[in-house]
């Protein structure tokens, strides 16, 4: 019983990332824009960005609810290079488009009024899909 | 028939907001070139004006690389003239006035966040006021002297910095630095705004150190900083009825003084989270020690849009007037409220900056007669960019 309970302990813990911030869910391998675009490149993969808000409620929804899905992260993990801007960020990113500016400055390119939003793009920057709010395992 | 003529005519005279700006026609500053500028000073400082004379700041990469300008226009230029700053990539340059047609600018470059003294005539020699960071603004008074603030990396976190700065001399100084909060930084301060008012200067920047991004202020008078305040009040704490969350968001903070000692705080605001930022602000009528409650200053016209770059800009007259962006007419324009007694004045889209092409990121400044200098980035939609300025008179 005292090492379930440890167990349970352990678990929950480590769950703490994704229940306390807000931000990318915890077992996913999120990386910066810039990174992520040179990832993708090289390994001809599409990005997902997860644009989210430092703090924000319907991110923190998505990130228990949804992306909490052991299928959807293996999905995610394995066919997708993920990306995670802050909406709020001063952090500079290079656009495919060449252009260098803030994560903040990404969502007016974006026309994004609302957090989460989930952005598909091909490697070379193409954008597929953008998706804003909260969504379900299966929406993903 | 004659009804409908009388309520036309009525409703015409009862539409002040139109018709009370002024507006010559536009000149460019920068373009056009397929490039893109950028108008990002913090707290959007990056016009002022000095006298008869008129300072602009922008970043643009139509060299291939992003590097940060300066642009001047004296009462008998017709255009501006244009000089660069800062060396290797740049961005986010900002500008102050100093005494007549003399400003000072701050920037960050390859070898961190620098200011000088700049005029029509030279740029002065550089400052660095630290090896990395960015987010610079710097305002001046009098009696206080020459201030500069910056977000610097400190720890895991970011920091506002600030500085008393001498450049009137060949060789520029720093004369002190203190953090803006003396109190060790738990989260993120970034983008800093300086202001001088009657009795000193105001600060405000972006502080997540309840978990979420509100604004914090701060003031200098009779030589020192007081303790920090928090200026938004979007709202801390999880989404009512629910678990989740931390609080709404508040971004990019703009200052402007304006009459006696008053002073407009104007930000963006999520405090609305489904129809994304919008303008809002809080007044002080005690040189910054207190500010009022927080109002939406945009009309509810533009409620189910996102508002962008929120800029604020007063005179010693008491003119007060914000500019940002929206694209509540189909695609983005110049949008502008000025306070009137009994509050914000219905929003117009100046037809100078307003149109099919994409305008975007204004900045403005009030001189002390009252005319409006406001610039800012129109983009077409074959990737054609620059940087338009134009001045605007309001009809008494």
């Amino acid at each position: 019983m005292p090492i379930k309970l440890h167990h349970i302990l352990l678990s929950l813990a480590l769950l703490m990332p994704a229940t306390v911030l807000a931000d990318p869910p915890s077992g996913y391998n999120f990386t910066d824009f810039n990174n992520g675009f040179a990832r993708a490149k090289a390994e001809n993969k599409p990005v997902m960005v997860y644009f989210g808000r430092y703090g924000c409620a319907w991110c923190d929804h998505v990130n228990r609810k949804t992306f909490s899905d052991p299928e959807l992260k293996k999905l995610y993990n394995e066919n997708y290079v993920l990306v995670y801007v802050d909406a709020e960020g001063g952090k500079r990113i290079r656009l495919p488009s060449g252009e260098r500016l803030t994560e903040a400055e990404y969502g007016t390119r974006l026309g994004a009024f609302a957090t989460p939003l989930f952005v598909y793009l091909a490697a070379d920057g193409q954008q597929v899909a953008k998706i804003p709010g909260f969504k379900t395992v299966d929406d993903f | 028939m004659k009804q409908a003529t009388a309520l036309l005519l009525a409703l015409l005279a009862s539409a002040p907001s139109w018709g009370q700006w002024r507006f010559e026609a536009a000149m460019d500053v920068a373009g056009p070139v397929k490039a893109f500028h950028h108008l990002s000073a913090s707290g959007r400082k990056s016009l002022a004006v000095s006298g008869q004379h008129i300072a602009l700041t922008w970043e643009d990469d139509h060299t291939g690389t992003p590097r940060c300008y300066l642009a001047l226009k004296g009462p008998s230029n017709p255009v501006f003239v244009t000089r660069e700053l800062g060396e290797g990539e740049c961005y986010d340059p900002a500008i102050t006035a100093l005494d007549a047609g003399h400003f000072a600018a701050i920037w960050e470059d390859t070898r961190g966040v620098k200011a000088a003294r700049v005029d029509a005539s030279s740029i002065g020699q550089a400052l660095r006021l630290a090896e990395s960071g960015g987010h610079g603004s710097l305002a001046f008074h009098p009696a206080s002297g020459l201030w500069a603030a910056w977000s610097q990396p400190d720890g895991r976190w970011r920091r506002i910095q600030l500085a008393r700065i001498d450049l009137d001399h060949a060789v520029p100084r720093l004369l002190a630095t203190q953090p803006a909060d003396p109190q060790p930084v738990t989260d993120d301060q970034t983008y800093p705004i300086l202001t001088r008012n009657a009795e000193g200067l105001t600060l405000a920047w972006e502080d997540r150190r309840p978990g979420h991004t509100v604004i914090y202020g701060n003031r200098l008078d009779a030589g020192a900083w007081h303790a920090p305040f928090r200026i938004s009040q979007n709202p801390t704490g999880k989404a009512q009825g629910t678990d989740l969350g931390r609080g709404t968001g508040a971004m990019r903070p703009s200052l402007a003084a304006y009459g006696d000692n008053n002073l407009a705080a104007v930000w963006l605001d999520k405090r609305d989270f489904l129809s994304g930022y919008d303008v809002y602000a809080a007044l002080s009528n005690d040189g910054g020690k207190t500010f009022g409650k927080n109002q939406k200053a945009q009309d509810s016209f533009g409620d189910t849009y996102a508002q962008w770059h929120a800029s604020a800009a007063g005179n010693s007259k008491g003119d007060l007037v914000i500019a940002w962006d929206d694209d509540r007419d189909g695609t983005s324009d110049i949008w502008l409220t000025w306070l009137m007694p009994n509050g914000f004045a219905e929003n117009i889209a100046p037809a100078v900056a307003a149109g099919p092409d994409s305008q975007t990121d204004p900045v403005l400044a009030l001189d002390e007669t009252g005319n409006l200098h406001l610039a800012w980035i129109e983009r077409n939609a074959e990737g054609l960019s620059r940087i338009r300025y134009v001045i605007g008179t309001k009809a008494q």
